[in-house]
């Protein structure tokens, strides 16, 4: 809970930096490649480890940032996470920030796993029924996953929709078993 | 001392006249009214000094034997009116302690038939809640056994149709069901 606040006061500092709509899509892109980064369990033991000093780690951190050759805001950025000794709760920020900004921009995210990949018009159709539900743009993360055995599964802003053969046949050998 | 000593000259005296008769006759030999009259006098001071010095004590002895004699005799008596009394409160107790034997016994057999009436109805309550047990465990029991049995062959027919399904699922039924899906997500709209 304390991480989250502390994320979500980083990713609203970071927010309120520009105005423009597009740099704060483009800052999001580029908070999650760096999250990843940092999310790497090598990297963020090394992050975490007491052993390592917080000059070297912000130092680690920046170098990573000019690798992935980020902006000088988003660098800015992870240097100031960096000095405050939050850089283990990297992921935490990246993700309240494209939730705010999401918040923003007037939409949604959600995942979207088939049994099996899908073709563009399945797609289409599934996009357009879940923006009538959430009444807003939505952003899918399209998944596969054969243990489906078919049917789709969806989870949307907290809410899961579960349309899959696998469900159906256990809710039925559960209603069999009695 | 004096008194003892005159006593007992006297007595040997009185005791042994013989030497004082040897002793005159040694001189000369008399008639016998002087011997007869000797010895009565003789006789009747033996008498007399028997009387004034050894009567009071014989008669002391007596009195003293004679209280010592009804002393014991009362003591006796006492002692055998206490015994009287002891035996017959032994009597008492006897005949209070074979009322209460009595008594005892009668409440023990009571009290025996109450507890075998009682043991009698815990057994038969104790049996009847072991049978009722017995039955709720063996209908437990049969409910399990049942539901393992539908649980089995829930898990065998989801299996079955796991095969089936993934061998003969195609791309039509999965159009189906998607087309079922999105139904259910304009119908969620709509509400």
């Amino acid at each position: 809970m304390k991480t989250s606040k502390v994320a979500k006061r980083y990713a609203r500092a970071l927010l309120g930096l520009s105005p423009d709509r597009g740099q704060l899509e483009a800052w999001a892109i580029e908070l999650d490649r760096l999250a990843r980064i940092v999310e790497a369990p090598e990297i963020i033991n090394m992050f975490a480890s007491p052993q390592i000093s917080p000059a070297s780690k912000i130092e680690g951190l920046g170098k990573i940032a000019e690798k992935l050759d980020l902006s000088y805001p988003v660098r800015s950025f992870s240097a100031v996470v960096a000095r405050h000794g939050r850089i283990e709760d990297f992921a935490a920020i990246a993700d309240a920030y494209r939730r705010m900004l999401d918040d923003l921009m007037g939409r949604t995210r959600a995942t979207v796993i088939f049994a099996e990949e899908p073709s563009d018009e399945d797609r289409a159709r599934v996009h357009a029924g879940l923006e009538a539900i959430a009444q807003k743009k939505v952003i899918p993360t399209v998944k596969t996953d054969g243990t489906l055995l078919g049917g789709v599964v969806v989870e949307l802003e907290g809410k899961t929709y579960d349309g899959s053969l696998a469900t159906r046949l256990a809710q039925l050998q559960q209603r069999l078993a009695g | 001392m004096k008194f003892r000593i005159a006593f007992v000259l006297i007595a040997a005296a009185e005791a042994c006249p013989s030497l004082a008769h040897a002793a005159e006759q040694a001189t000369e030999n008399r008639g016998s009214w002087f011997d007869l009259v000797f010895y009565v006098i003789n006789f009747l001071l033996f008498i007399w000094i028997i009387r004034r010095y050894a009567g009071p004590l014989i008669t002391g002895f007596f009195r003293d034997r004679s209280a010592g004699i009804r002393t014991t005799i009362g003591r006796a008596q006492s002692a055998l009116d206490e015994a009287q009394q002891l035996a017959n409160h032994a009597n008492e107790q006897i005949a209070r302690l074979e009322e209460e034997r009595r008594q005892i016994a009668s409440e023990l057999s009571e009290e025996t038939i109450y507890q075998t009436g009682r043991i009698y109805d815990l057994a038969n309550e104790a049996a009847a809640r072991i049978r009722r047990d017995t039955d709720l465990t063996a209908a437990a029991l049969r409910e399990a056994a049942r539901r393992r049995v539908r649980e089995a062959l829930a898990a065998a027919a989801g299996g079955l149709a796991r095969g089936l399904i993934s061998r003969h699922f195609g791309a039509r039924d999965q159009k189906r069901l998607l087309e079922g899906f999105i139904d259910k997500l304009g119908q969620e709209a709509r509400q």
